[in-house]
């Protein structure tokens, strides 16, 4: 896979300790190569011009107009506020495949550590445009607020994160959404073993309050190719069943029942009006949130 | 037939790929996955499927296995052909009678028709066979020629083994115990071989007399056997001294005149003996020349004759007592006789030039003369008839000890030169090829199959 010289791989980028500084490494080489801010900015907008009353503030007087038309019009503003952004990460056991490489080959993270990163860099570029961010991860809840100090503190939850045991999708987005005030934004990060019709089911109660719903959807590339062809006792992560097969001979209907699960996530959430974005972990983190923003400005 | 038999017991390491075969089957290496949603659970009659397959590779190494290790205990495959072929080649020993050939062919022109040189060599081997190896024995005595070939014969290459006897064969030179020697798979072919004369006379030796020694010839002439004494020209001396109390001197001079009364051989001059008699009663032993090893062929053919006198044996029996000298019990004396109360009678050893015979028989006694007649002869070397005989064995002796070489016995496995190893090797060596082949292919076939199966 070609990377762009400014993006740092995902490898590289799993053995940074300090969460603060992946995220911006991630964010550095994420904004330069868009040219506007990804998330609209929430401030006073332009709305009409009305004539000059008096008690009017001059400073709102469009003096190039009153040059024109020698008559006296002030501008008049719509007030917006900022946007509230909660993020979902899945910690289930099996986001932590594959297991945790050594440090000395060139394997990419566990999809946990990538969503952790993923989850930090978004939480990052939220915050530096003055927006609110919160995070609820590992049982961990943290309200959305803006500001630096309230960044840190986010980081510092998903630095503490540890994954394991089974996940509850549907009810996790059904407490963000809950919690999520007023219109907000919802980033979940999740590989979605889970049920997915009631996933679905809160997705859309979470849009009908007014959130917007983002969808991260991430695996990696031993999950998509199934590229193992001895006999294998594989045992899952999450309930412990184990199932021997030779994996050679159950790959093509291994990877048919894939192809048709990550299809049919695809279109359920481009027709509920979520926005999808498939991410496999040897993507670097930079250039899979860069494409989701690119496709998030083109939508 | 195996050349290492041992090496069978590495059998027991077939075992080997029976437990490996176990062990790595029922433990599919377990993996950590996220999901077995994907994960058809009919996969499974995959796995058993190879587990079928790999019985048959199982099978090919165990094979592998056994193979090589009959290969390396060295087989030899007895079957019918090869017994067919082993039956059709001869092995043999042709013993040679270098000294009856001589004799006969120094035989003074003239004097013969050969006797027994009109019989033309029989065919040694029967039509349809042939001579596969052989090896010539030159022999002095037909009975050590036969020795030796036999022994040959044991560690030969298989086939019909025969033994060809190649003498003038004159009496005596071959006997029916020396035919009984022979096993009976082994077959005997005579080849007479030179002539004898029809008379040969011989100077057998000196005879010692009480008148003086005499010079002793015989004449063979067919079945007869003359014998001439005439006076020797030197007188011989008597090869004995004696060493005895004084007090015995009379009775032994007595018991030596009685011995050339009796005529005995003359010894050479060189071969002497000491004989020294040992008063039992008195308490003084007598001085005894220095013991040493026998060195001398003549004094050790000497003591074994002396030994198997059978007059000498007899009467050592009816002594009373034997000599309870401790200077005589050990090396390098030997015990000729042993007297009734189980002690040693008489005793040998060799001094500088002499044989030294002790007894402990009184000089009285009757076996003091026989004891000096058993030495005077057995020091002498009288001339051995046999090797001057001049008539032959009879044709119907030798045509009745004559038979043909019986079925090629299974052989010895040291006397195989090719044994079937090789072919137990080139067997490895392809179920080798086997199974590297159902390794490679086992996989990839099977994921074709499933391939084609999907396409249909």
């Amino acid at each position: 896979m070609s990377v762009a010289p400014d993006v740092c791989p995902p490898q590289v980028l799993a053995r940074i300790a300090d969460l603060e500084l992946v995220a911006r490494i991630v964010v550095e080489g994420l904004v330069s190569g868009l040219h506007r801010s990804p998330f609209h900015g929430y401030s006073a907008e332009f709305s009409q011009y009305r004539h000059y009353r008096q008690g009017d503030d001059l400073k709102h007087v469009d003096w190039k107009l009153v040059a024109r038309t020698d008559r006296i019009y002030t501008k008049q503003y719509r007030e917006t506020t900022n946007m509230p952004a909660s993020i979902v990460l899945d910690s289930s056991a099996s986001m932590s495949f594959p297991a945790a490489p050594s440090s000395r080959d060139d394997r990419p993270p566990s999809k946990f550590r990538y969503g952790v990163i993923a989850a930090a860099a978004l939480a990052q570029l939220i915050s530096a445009q003055g927006d609110a961010v919160g995070l609820l991860a590992g049982g961990r809840y943290i309200a959305s607020r803006a500001g630096r100090p309230h960044l840190r503190g986010v980081l510092a939850a998903l630095a503490g994160v540890q994954p394991g045991g089974s996940w509850s999708g549907a009810e996790t987005v059904r407490r963000a959404a809950e919690r999520l005030s007023g219109r907000g934004l919802l980033l979940v990060i999740s590989d979605f073993y889970d049920d997915e019709d009631r996933m679905f089911e809160e997705l859309r109660r979470a849009a009908r309050r007014g959130h917007e719903v983002v969808l991260f959807q991430l695996l990696s590339r031993e999950e998509i190719d199934l590229p193992y062809r001895q006999d294998l006792e594989f045992t899952d992560l999450e309930t412990g069943r184990s199932l021997a097969v030779n994996a050679g001979l159950a790959r093509r209907d291994y990877k048919d029942g894939m192809s048709a699960f990550l299809e049919r996530w695809h279109s359920r959430a481009g027709s509920e009006g979520f926005q999808y974005s498939l991410v496999i972990t040897d993507t670097p983190p930079a250039l899979a949130l860069r494409n989701f923003l690119l496709a998030r400005g083109t939508s | 037939m195996w050349r290492h038999p041992l090496a069978l017991l590495a059998l027991v390491s077939v075992a080997a790929p029976i437990l490996i075969h176990i062990l790595v089957q029922r433990r599919a290496e377990r993996f950590a996955f996220p999901t077995l949603r994907f994960i058809a659970p009919t996969r499974l009659a995959a796995i058993r499927r190879h587990l079928l397959e790999d019985a048959a590779l199982l099978a090919v190494r165990i094979a592998i296995l056994i193979v090589a290790i009959v290969a390396l205990a060295g087989p030899l495959i007895v079957t019918a052909a090869r017994r067919r072929a082993w039956n059709q080649q001869v092995v043999r020993a042709v013993v040679t009678d270098a000294a009856a050939l001589v004799v006969a062919e120094l035989a003074p022109p003239g004097t013969a028709p050969p006797v027994g040189a009109e019989l033309a060599p029989p065919e040694t081997i029967s039509p349809g066979l042939r001579v596969h190896a052989e090896k010539a024995f030159d022999a002095t005595t037909l009975t050590d020629g036969i020795r030796r070939g036999l022994t040959w014969l044991d560690t030969a290459p298989p086939g019909r083994r025969q033994l060809v006897i190649r003498s003038s064969f004159p009496i005596g030179s071959l006997t029916d115990s020396d035919i009984a020697a022979i096993p009976p798979g082994v077959g005997i072919v005579f080849e007479r071989r030179g002539t004898l004369p029809l008379t040969r006379t011989v100077t057998v030796g000196t005879v010692l007399t009480a008148a003086g020694s005499r010079s002793q010839s015989v004449t063979l002439e067919g079945a007869r056997t003359l014998v001439k004494d005439s006076s020797a020209a030197p007188n011989a001396e008597w090869p004995i001294e004696i060493s005895s109390p004084p007090a015995d001197r009379p009775a032994l001079d007595a018991a030596v005149a009685a011995v050339r009364a009796e005529r005995v051989w003359a010894p050479s001059a060189d071969r002497r003996a000491r004989l020294v008699i040992v008063d039992r009663a008195d308490s003084m032993l007598p001085a005894l020349p220095a013991a040493g090893a026998i060195q001398q062929p003549w004094m050790a053919e000497a003591i074994f004759r002396i030994a198997r006198d059978p007059d000498l044996q007899a009467a050592a029996v009816n002594a009373a007592a034997g000599s309870n000298d401790p200077r005589l019990a050990s090396a390098p004396w030997q015990t000729l006789a042993i007297a009734a109360d189980g002690r040693p009678l008489i005793l040998a050893t060799a001094s500088s030039a002499q044989l030294v015979v002790v007894s402990a028989a009184g000089a009285k006694e009757l076996i003091t003369p026989l004891l000096m007649r058993t030495v005077a002869n057995a020091i002498a070397q009288p001339a051995d008839l046999q090797q001057a005989e001049v008539t032959p064995i009879p044709e119907r002796v030798l045509h009745a000890w004559s038979r043909d070489a019986g079925p090629a016995e299974p052989p010895r496995i040291d006397t195989i030169v090719d044994d079937d190893r090789r072919w137990f090797w080139l067997t490895a060596l392809v179920l080798l090829a086997i199974e590297t082949w159902m390794r490679r292919s086992r996989t990839s076939s099977a994921i074709q199959a499933e391939e084609h199966s999907r396409v249909a």
